[in-house]
Parts: structure tokens; sequence; C-alpha cells
């Protein structure tokens, strides 16, 4: 992610103003090859194009009425090599798990600056994940990990480890990923090796809890 | 004489005798309202001409506009409903002794009388009554089975003095006309339910339509003007605040407004973004305290507006909540606080945040961030248990 070869870049979201406001907003680090309006034309160009990373909208017009995680799942396919970073103005758990759980490595809202969308891109690109604030709170609420309840479940994907607990709580107070990694005395590399693995777990696990969770609130 | 420049308007009183018809004639032109009944009376007698215009006036005539919100307060003083089964239980009686002393004969009009007054009866207890605060269940109930009652004595009474084959007919129809009557209330009661609830459909529908497009459109340019406007600029915070503003809007709809520690934290949040160049996240985990310790929501405060008036930019505010703890913590990114060199005077982060804690039997601290950047305060509060 250091190299300063440009990353690829497709920008999926059916607001032209958006995606030309965020074309002008993002780094030089980041060449944006293509832009899509509805689920259909998205899934067409991704095909076509491979970018290294996707920015999607997490609500978008078109196809089966599916939106961003109809896009992931049309692109199954391509997860391997193509990653994808969820945007959203909206923070409502449906959205937000419904992306992650459908493939996206990450997810930013849209009042996000350029610099911090470029920054999420590479990392991403990078093959770590992206936690805002919001997500991180809504982990470590959908795994129970504050009310001290998640060891009853004996699955590991159904629970989240101490260590990745902590880094969880530390991204909910706004630290960022280097800050963690200091405050815990352990590597970058450590904390991003945690972080993807929770969200391995968010994609990946049947915990009741987090569909329950996720309809019944509404993240603000 | 002068004709007077301009005549009260014509329209019928809320607090009136039977439909206010008369009182609104005689306001309108000016006379008596005594006189105008006789009038209506006398034409009503002289061919029917005064009853037509009676309802005719009855059903165009506005009503006067009401004081309060109830659109439908009308007093009425005559109790018409329980007049017309009056009326009706005479004109039965009536066809009953027609019955018992000269026969059939001469009694059909009578019975059509008795169904068309207690029908009216019935008609008007439902339709008028109904939204007549003076009325009460009670009466309207006993107002429409009495007149039921009587329709279908009467049709028995008929029947069995004269049991012919068209009195049987007309005493099965009575009967019907009876027991729908007596289902009449349940049957409206259905129907404006079903009403209320189409409308309340609709309503949604609109509103969720409403909602999508501004989701899809409002809440993305908001987006993008703080996006392009720079996080701590007027333009943004104001921005910023509409779409807060909208958001609760779209996503709380009628819900209750909730007045847990988060909330208040959140309605915080927002009223210092408002004054200051700053951006809060609030992230909430676990449930939520009802009953938010005022020292802890108080010390949050303080520490958000320390934040806001030292640092500004984004400040993180996480709030976590366990069975019996609940924890706030405020990190800022601006040039940090040092609490030994900060001069006596500066209360606000020595009292306002770690004193009031530790009196409220919870704790307070305020350290460097990471890397020497910014400030956290850290807030905790253990249940009293």
């Amino acid at each position: 992610m250091n190299d300063p070869q440009l990353l690829d870049v497709v920008i999926v979201d059916d607001h032209s103003i958006f995606r030309s406001g965020l074309r002008a907003d993002l780094d030089a680090t980041v060449q944006v090859v293509g832009e899509a309006a509805t689920v259909d034309e998205a899934v067409e160009l991704i095909a076509r194009v491979r970018p290294t990373v996707v920015l999607l909208d997490v609500h978008l017009p078109g196809g089966a009425g599916g939106g961003g995680a109809e896009v992931l799942r049309r692109s199954s396919g391509l997860l391997e090599s193509v990653r994808f970073l969820a945007l959203s103005v909206s923070d409502a758990a449906e959205d937000v798990v419904g992306v992650i759980r459908a493939g996206a490595r990450g997810y930013i809202t849209k009042g996000s600056s350029g610099r911090d969308v470029s920054e999420a891109v590479a990392a991403v690109a990078g093959g770590d994940a992206v936690f805002s604030p919001k997500l991180a709170g809504f982990v470590l609420d959908a795994f129970g990990a504050v009310a001290g309840e998640q060891s009853e479940s004996s699955e590991e994907l159904d629970r989240l480890s101490t260590r990745e607990r902590e880094v969880m709580r530390y991204i909910a107070r706004g630290y960022a990923y280097k800050e963690v990694a200091a405050e815990l005395f352990i590597s970058i590399k450590t904390v991003e090796t945690h972080v993807s693995a929770v969200l391995r777990k968010l994609q990946l696990s049947s915990r009741h809890e987090l569909t329950v969770w996720a309809t019944a609130r509404k993240l603000l | 004489m002068t004709f007077a420049a301009i005549r009260p308007p014509l329209q019928r009183p809320r607090s009136a005798t039977i439909s206010g018809v008369c009182a609104a004639l005689a306001t309108h032109f000016g006379g008596s309202v005594r006189r105008v009944r006789f009038l209506a009376f006398l034409t009503t007698i002289c061919g029917g001409a005064g009853l037509l215009m009676y309802f005719w006036l009855w059903a165009l005539v506005p009503l006067a506009p009401s004081d309060t919100e109830n659109r439908r307060d009308v007093r009425r003083s005559v109790p018409m409903a329980m007049l017309l089964v009056v009326a009706s239980g005479i004109s039965a009686t009536i066809v009953v002794l027609i019955n018992l002393g000269t026969g059939p004969r001469g009694s059909s009009p009578f019975l059509f009388v008795v169904a068309l007054t207690s029908a009216a009866a019935v008609a008007w207890s439902l339709g008028v009554d109904r939204h007549d605060t003076s009325r009460s269940e009670r009466y309207g109930a006993w107002v429409r089975s009495v007149a039921a009652g009587i329709i279908i004595a009467c049709s028995l009474a008929v029947w069995a003095l004269q049991p012919s084959f068209i009195n049987s007919v007309f005493a099965t129809a009575f009967m019907i006309a009876g027991v729908a009557l007596l289902a009449a209330p349940r049957i409206v009661a259905l129907w404006s339910d079903l009403i209320t609830e189409r409308t309340a459909r609709v309503r949604e529908e609109h509103r969720a339509e409403v909602a999508a497009h501004l989701h899809d459109s409002v809440l993305q340019t908001l987006a993008l003007i703080q996006n392009r406007a720079g996080a701590s600029s007027e333009i943004a915070r104001i921005a910023r605040a509409q779409e807060r503003e909208l958001r609760e809007w779209l996503f709380e709809g009628d819900a209750a407004p909730t007045t847990d520690c988060v909330a208040e934290i959140r309605s915080i949040a927002a009223a210092i973004e408002l004054d200051y160049p700053v951006r809060f996240d609030v992230v909430a985990v676990g449930e939520t305290p009802d009953d938010a310790p005022v020292a802890l929501v108080a010390a949050a405060r303080e520490a958000m507006l320390n934040a806001a008036r030292h640092a500004g930019g984004e400040v993180s505010v996480y709030v976590e909540s366990s069975a019996r703890t609940v924890d706030v913590f405020v990190r800022d990114r601006g040039p940090g606080v040092d609490l030994d060199t900060l001069p006596a005077d500066r209360l606000g982060i020595r009292e306002s945040i770690i004193g009031r804690m530790a009196r409220a039997g919870g704790t307070g601290s305020v350290r460097h961030g990471t890397g020497g950047t910014g400030t956290e305060v850290h807030l905790r509060i253990e249940e009293q248990a």
C-alpha cells in the first residue's frame, strides 16, 4: 500500500453531483477509472474494468432493488481481486451490516473528507478492513461484548477475543490504527490483523443477535 | 332606515336547538328566532315547502368556525333521537290498537311511520349524536335498542293479530330491519375504522416516499456540502445541523423522544456544534440506562464543551453502558492540556469534571491522547446497588 503506483477506483453512486464531488476530492494516489449510477451499470462496469477498489453507495436504484448489497452479490466472483468499500449517508444498521455481510471490506460515511476516503481506499486495497467508530460500536453491541454475555457461545465465529474487543473499543473511541497499536503496545500490522478477523466474523457469523440487532435498531 | 353595511354571515351556531338553521336565518336577517320558526312551521304544514327548505339549508349552510380544535364539536339541546323514538312508539301503539279493533285496514301508514321514525332515530343517534359531547354512549345505545325493539315488537304484534300472507312478509321485513338497526353501530364503527386505517396507511406510504426521496437527494447534497466546505467551516456546520434535523425526522418518525443518557449526550453534541467549529461523532454501545446520572451528563457536557473550545475539529464521544457501569470517553485532537500547569482559576476541568464525578461517586480523569496529540477525558460511574 505504500506503493506509489496509482490505485484504480470505480465510483458507484446514483448522484452525479456526489460522484464528481468525490472525484475532485480524492488524493493523487487514486485514479478514478469509471463511474456507475445503477446496480446493472455497476455490475457490468466492475466486471469489465476490474478496478482495485470500488467505492459503493449503499442505496442504489436499478437491479432487483437490492442496492449496494445486490452489486456485491452479483459481483461475488470478483471479490478475490476487487475490494469493495461501502459509502453511505446512512448509519442505519441494516444498511451497514447488509453490505458488510455481502462482502464489503469496510464502511465509511459520506461525510468523510476526500483524504479520509483516499486513506480508506488505500487500506482496503492493501487487504485491510476499514472500520469507522460507529461500525466498531455496532460490532461491540452485536457481539454482546459489553454486556459480558458473549461467553455463552462456544462458536469461535460468534465471539470476539479479548484483544479484538479491546481493539474495537479503541476504534469506537476514535483512535486511529496507529494510536490503537501504541496504546496496546502491539504493531500496526497486528491491529490490522485483529480488525480483519473481526470483519470476517461480522461477515460469517450466524449469531442470532446480529440480525435481530440490525433490524430492531437504527444506528444513528 | 338604513341597511346594515354588512350582515352577519349566514352560518349555523355550534350550540343549536336541532340544527341551528332557524337561528342562522334569524341572525343573518336580523329577526327573532321565534318568528323564523313560526314561518318554517307554517310553510311546512302548507304543503311541506318549509320542511324541504329546512333540509336544504341544513345541508348547505356552514357551521360557525369552532373555537376548539375539535371540528365536530356541536351541541344540540333537543334530544331529537329520543323524540323520534317516542313518535315511533306512539305510532306502533296506534298500529296495534287499529289491528285489535277494526282489523288491518288503515294501519299501513302508521306502520310506515314506525319504520321511518325508528330508522331516523338510529340514524340520528349514529350520525349526529355520536359527535355530540353532551350525549353519552349509553344514551345512544338505549335509543337504538328501544327503536329496534319497537320495530320488532310492532311487527310481531301485527303478525300475531292478523296472520295473513302479506303481514308475514311485512313482519319478516321489519324483523330484519330491527336486527339491522341493532347491528348498525357495529357496522358504522367498522366502516369508520376502515376509513381511518386506510387514511393512516396512505399517509404512511406518502411519508415513506418522501423520506426515500429526501434520503437519496437532500441528505447526499448536505453530505457533499459538508465535504467540500471543510469539516469545521460555518457552511459545513449549518449543513450538518440541517442533516441531523432531517435525519431525525426521517428515521425517528412519530416515536416518542427518548430521554436516556445517550440521547441527552447527542442533543448536547448537536447544541455545541451550532456554536463552535467542531464535529462530534457520538458512538454508543450497550443498553443505555433510562435515568441518566445527572452528574455524568453534566460532566460529559463540560468535557465536550472544553473539546469544542480548545480543540475543535473532529471529536469522538464514546458511551459504553453495561449492566453496572457507564463509561464516557471524550477524545479530541487539539493541543492537549496539562492539569499541573493549568492556572488555578481554570475550574472547568478540575471542578466541573473531576470534582463533579467524584461527588457523584464516580471517577473522572483527563490525560494526553496517544502520541501526544489531543486530550481524552474518561468519565466512569457505577450503579449504586
